[in-house]
């Protein structure tokens, strides 16, 4: 596998910082349901970083939290816990969102970026620079660079 | 009967049976210990290592799990605000219950004592599920009760690890060797805080980059044997060990990916756990409950009503109405996992014994398929007697 890469680009060398989405929207802790359903209307995003007032990553929003919102009460009763139950009555953003999302830094490169998306099996991954939120990278983010590159 | 074939045929019995209680709108843990019981029926109780070694395993994760997915402390202090008095109440009252019948019916102290722990820690998934179905749970009674459940579990931990304590001494302690169980437990606590604050995030972004498969979810697995572990050493039980080592990842983020957490939850959930409460079925003594029959019908009566009568007292006293703080009482009634690991650690420690243990796990299957349809009576006593109460929230 190696071999192929060399052979091609190495992106061993491209750092996220290169290809990340820099202009992300997201949410603050406070935002109410009803405005994140909004958010979720208006654009096309599969999910929402939830930050604190002064840029700092708290968490994600993603479409999944939206059903298990929206469905809790379809959903078989074994999978109803204390977290689940509590997430169901949060009326913000922080109360529902999945806390400890995924992150790098912007120096990670591509290759280990790419790694990390098939090991935890996460579509998109939050770009952190020492506790506050720079960027968002998806998987499609990278799948585009690679075409773009072979071109 | 072969190893192999005994942990096939009943975690193939437990899923079954789990399914079917489940379709028919009761918690899985009843048809997982239905199935210990077929089991028993069908192959008379073998005498098997192997599926005791994964039960002891299933009532460490269970904790485990409790402690790594569910604490949350910023949940934790809203909840000790609300819910404080009413809790305190329903798990004192419980607790007095417990000891009482032990006391009535003559059994020795450390009996006594197990049977009130047993009776104080409530499961409220049961209740949750009603709650959701009736459209309570947003209402103030509903949230309470919920944090009602978070605290409750937190002080039928502790009351564990101190009842444990004590019976490793054999005796009720006095003095010093108050002071030494005391002594132990924070010092426990303190290395696992330690670990927790310290060492595991650090810890984990090593392992973060590690190149071995699934690095993190063994290590995640590594820290509940060895917080299990370490709490034996301490003297101190290791599902308590494993609930506090489950509480101090719960804020590690490396420890807590998504994944990660699903893939802990499959071998709780899917494979430990569900032995372990089939396990306690097959400990079942279906004899020992004829025999024990008047008792365990008043384990039944004083369990159940030491929840409703505390919850009751508590809630009025927290301020709420008569309706109110019924619907609270029936709600903290059900009991089902952790009451199971403190009666099978009762049992292994020889304090209680196959008449205690059995009526106890009666009380735990008639508590479930009982409080839920209590509970539909009692909301619709308020609803029948007072105005709608506007609901907090806007419906989704």
């Amino acid at each position: 596998m190696n071999d192929h890469q060399e052979i091609t680009i190495d992106y061993a060398k491209i750092s996220v910082a290169e290809i990340m989405t820099r202009d992300v929207v997201t949410v603050i802790e406070e935002t109410t349901i009803e405005d994140l359903l909004e958010l979720f209307g208006e654009h096309h995003y599969h999910s929402y970083p939830v930050v604190t007032k002064i840029g700092e990553l708290s968490g994600i929003i993603s479409e999944d939290i939206v059903l298990e919102i929206l469905l809790f009460d379809r959903i078989p009763a074994s999978g109803h816990t204390h977290l689940s139950a509590v997430r169901s009555l949060g009326d913000d953003a922080s109360g529902i969102m999945m806390p400890y999302p995924v992150t790098v830094s912007p120096d990670t490169s591509l290759s280990e970026t790419a790694d990390l998306m098939l090991r935890h099996r996460v579509d998109r991954i939050c770009v952190v620079d020492s506790g506050k939120l720079v960027g968002i990278l998806s998987k499609r983010d990278i799948v585009n660079e690679i075409c773009k590159r072979r071109d | 009967m072969h190893a192999l074939l005994a942990l096939l045929l009943i975690l193939f019995l437990a899923k079954v049976f789990g399914e079917l209680v489940e379709r028919a709108g009761f918690p899985s843990i009843l048809g997982e210990i239905v199935a210990g019981i077929v089991f028993g029926l069908l192959f008379l109780r073998p005498d098997n290592e192997a599926l005791l070694f994964f039960s002891e395993l299933g009532a460490i994760f269970l904790l485990f799990t409790a402690g790594y997915k569910e604490i949350n402390l910023r949940e934790l202090k809203t909840a000790s605000k609300m819910a404080l008095i009413p809790t305190l109440s329903q798990v004192l009252v419980a607790f007095g219950f417990g000891f009482l019948i032990g006391a009535i019916f003559d059994f020795p102290q450390m009996a006594r004592l197990f049977i009130g722990v047993a009776f104080s820690i409530t499961s409220i998934g049961v209740s949750v599920r009603t709650l959701i179905d009736l459209d309570y749970l947003s209402k103030k009674i509903g949230s309470t009760m919920l944090a009602s459940a978070i605290l409750d579990d937190l002080i039928g931990i502790f009351m564990l690890s101190v009842v444990i304590s004590i019976a490793a001494n054999q005796q009720i302690p006095a003095g010093m060797e108050i002071l030494v169980i005391a002594g132990k437990m924070l010092g426990f606590i303190a290395v696992m805080a330690v670990l927790g604050r310290v060492v595991f995030p650090v810890l984990f972004t090593y392992i973060h980059r590690m190149r071995v498969k699934e690095s993190i979810f063994a290590f995640v697995v590594m820290i509940a044997l060895f917080s299990a572990y370490l709490a034996e050493a301490f003297g101190l039980h290791a599902v308590i060990g494993a609930f506090i080592g489950g509480a101090c990842l719960s804020s590690v983020p490396l420890a807590k990916i998504e994944d990660v957490q699903s893939k802990v939850s499959g071998i709780a959930y899917g494979i430990f756990i569900p032995i372990f409460f089939a396990f306690i079925g097959l400990s079942v003594d279906p004899a020992a409950i004829q025999a024990a029959g008047l008792f365990a019908l008043l384990v039944i009566v004083m369990a159940l009503s030491g929840k409703l009568i505390g919850g009751f007292i508590g809630s009025r006293i927290a301020g709420f109405d008569s309706y109110d703080s019924l619907i609270f009482g029936v709600g903290v009634m059900p009991r089902a996992g952790i009451e199971l690991v403190v009666i099978s650690a009762g049992r292994s420690m020889g304090i209680i014994g196959d008449e205690i243990f059995s009526a106890i796990v009666l009380m735990v299957a008639v508590s479930v398929i009982v409080s839920p349809v209590l509970l539909k009576f009692a909301i619709k006593m308020k609803e029948t007697h007072t105005a709608p109460e506007p609901t907090n929230t806007q419906p989704r």
